[in-house]
């Protein structure tokens, strides 16, 4: 055909057919209002499964990630910071004389039992840090605890959040470690286990002492990098040092760590798959709705095609309403979860840009891929439907 | 496109059209091939039984359908080879359909529903606003604007579709059935609005079962098992009820 005799019109996009794609799915109200549900629950899910995987990996990053330590070298053995072996203290001195390395110092870490005001016994993680620098240590301490506070023997420092489990613990209470008794010295922040035990953190010598750890090993050597060097080149004169060692950065070590947990426990799988399934319980519960719809008002459909609904038309109607789908139910379920999100401070429920930005992009996605059999369907449709009565 | 040379007052045409469902022992023939013109400000009529091919004709005449023979020309350009979208745009500019069923989106007001054309051509709200209007003030329906379908009688129903069939100036209108889910005198109601259009100017085919259109046609023709023969409408000479073959030039568009 050509274009001087019929030029081609303005199309109509989305933009302009969503108005006439609102009022055709309010004119369902029950049938758009179940849909809406099921994309509220789906982007509710999604995003509150993806933000307590979020947390999680926060917290299994965050013993690494947040105690200032550049460098960590540990047994060749180590999977993950908890399934990892000893290496000789000797290794401390060795990496101290590498070239670009500032300090080195030892951390130790051990398992134990915590017996709580209530007489409860819960399994902790003892770790020993070092006098003065107390390397290990995390960066971030409560209002009124400094590294002073952690100087003297029997002395430990808890997180903050655990205060109401220990009776709102105040410094110079005791506390009982592996039957031995300790006293809180101060507390910390930003570093929290990402499995039911508690961390305390102590002098090198009193969790030696605690756990039983032998004296002449270590569980690492952390290690900071002098001001202008590259991390990465000092790490591998590290390992080229130690090549009986795991040598790792801060990141890399945090890498490794997310790693073990989302392939070797079933962290990744409960959390990634619950997302995965959210956004395909909404994408069926708007597939389902819009491909009914497109069914019972086929003739609505034909009749917008036989007064010249061109094929882009009758697509961007029905992305139109996939999009308001996807748009009501994001807005709708991202406000539903950061409600309960605020009422649930206890659930390591982290909310980032890439969290807002996924799920909407997740929910859209899935509202458009929904609507594909709907749009098939439509465009399918024989116009002749209009006049058989 | 090719176009064809035939006289100006033509509108449409079909130019051999035929189509059959289906394909060897098991084809089905519902229209045989068929020359057929319309013109301007004529209410061509076309009535037969049930099945007989008169909704078939009506769908290939509309572009709805494709024929498996021959060729439909609207304003003597070929459709031949048009694409599924250029067909579209052939059907919002140049043909206005009626149906027996009103088919009216029950989400819209009468307003709205005659500007849907006007939607999917692009024009914006103020205008198409305007032009729904003034087709409603055109079929009487102008104080029912706001009016939704199920606000509405079937006659009404039926008058606010006829203005949809308006709002873009289409030559043509092809209505299908327009009186059948209408009363008596709601039906002549929207035959006399069909007959103004036609003196009007534009061209206007009716299927029909309904005995009453033929007080307003012009011509009349009998659909009978896939075959179209002219039949006589008082006061018509027969030879003009009769379509003239068309010439084709094969003039092509650069």
């Amino acid at each position: 055909m050509n274009g001087s005799i019929h030029p081609p019109p303005p199309t109509p996009g989305p933009g302009r057919l969503a108005g006439l794609a609102l009022r055709m799915l309010l004119d369902t109200p029950m049938k758009s209002l179940g849909t809406l549900i099921g994309v509220v629950v789906s982007v509710f899910l999604m995003a509150q499964q993806a933000s307590l995987l979020g947390g999680i990996l926060g917290r299994v990053t965050s013993l690494v990630g947040k105690s200032g330590v550049d460098i960590w070298i540990a047994s060749a053995a180590t999977e993950s910071t908890d399934a990892t072996d000893t290496i000789p203290a000797s290794k401390v001195g060795a990496a101290a004389g590498t070239p670009g390395v500032a300090w080195a110092a030892p951390v130790v870490q051990g398992f134990g039992k915590v017996t709580r005001p209530d007489g409860v016994r819960e399994l902790v993680k003892v770790l020993g840090v070092e006098a003065p620098r107390y390397a290990g240590l995390p960066r971030t301490l409560a209002p009124g605890t400094s590294l002073a506070s952690l100087r003297g023997s029997g002395r430990i420092l808890l997180n903050l959040k655990d205060r109401p489990a220990f009776a709102m613990a105040r410094p110079g209470d005791r506390v009982e470690v592996e039957g031995r008794a300790t006293f809180v010295a101060g507390f910390y922040e930003g570093v929290d286990p990402h499995s039911p035990y508690y961390y305390v953190f102590a002098n090198l010598d009193d969790a030696r002492a605690l756990t039983a750890f032998p004296p002449d090993r270590i569980t690492y050597a952390a290690v900071g990098v002098a001001a202008g060097e590259d991390p990465r080149a000092v790490r591998a004169r590290l390992q080229a040092r130690f090549p009986d060692a795991l040598v790792r950065t801060r990141e890399e070590l945090s890498a490794m760590e997310e790693r073990y947990f989302l392939v070797r426990t079933p962290v990744g799988l409960v959390f990634g798959l619950g997302s995965v399934v959210a956004a395909l319980v909404g994408a069926a519960i708007v597939a389902v709705t819009l491909y009914s719809t497109a069914i019972d008002r086929a003739r609505d459909y034909g009749t917008l095609k036989a007064i010249g609904a061109s094929r882009r038309d009758l697509l961007s109607l029905l992305l139109a309403q996939a999009w308001i789908f996807a748009a009501a139910g994001y807005a709708a379920g991202m406000a539903a979860f950061l409600v309960v999100r605020a009422h649930l401070p206890q659930l390591p429920m982290v909310v980032s840009p890439h969290l807002v930005a996924g799920v909407a992009l997740a929910a859209t996605l899935s509202c458009t891929l929904a609507s594909l059999a709907a749009i098939r369907r439509v465009l399918k449709l024989d116009p002749a439907v209009v006049f058989r009565s | 496109m090719t176009s064809y040379s035939q006289p100006p007052e033509v509108v449409l045409a079909g130019r051999g059209i035929g189509k059959c469902y289906g394909e060897g022992p098991l084809a089905s023939r519902a229209l045989h091939p068929t020359d057929i013109e319309i013109r301007r400000g004529e209410v061509l009529v076309l009535m037969g039984p049930s099945g007989s091919g008169k909704t078939t004709l009506l769908s290939l005449l509309g572009l709805v359908l494709t024929p498996t023979e021959g060729e439909v020309l609207v304003g003597g350009w070929s459709a031949a080879r048009a694409s599924a979208d250029e067909l579209a745009r052939l059907r919002q500019r140049r043909l206005g359909f009626v149906f027996q069923q009103f088919n009216l989106l029950p989400s819209l007001t009468a307003v709205e529903n005659v500007a849907v054309p006007l939607l999917l051509g692009g024009v914006a709200w103020p205008e198409r606003e305007a032009r729904a209007a003034r087709a409603l003030e055109l079929v009487g329906m102008g104080d029912r604007r706001q009016a939704r379908p199920r606000q509405l009688s079937g006659g009404q129903q039926q008058r606010v579709a006829i203005a949809r069939a308006l709002v873009n100036d289409a030559p043509v209108l092809l209505c299908d059935e327009p009186t059948a889910s209408l009363d008596g005198e709601t039906g002549r109601g929207v035959l006399d609005t069909l007959g103004r259009l036609a003196r009007a100017g534009r061209a206007v085919v009716v299927v029909t079962h309904d005995e009453r259109v033929r007080a307003i046609a012009d011509r009349l023709l009998q659909v009978v098992d896939g075959r179209v023969v002219p039949a006589e409408v008082p006061g018509v000479a027969h030879s003009a009820n009769a379509a003239p073959p068309l010439a084709p030039t094969h003039r092509r568009m650069t």
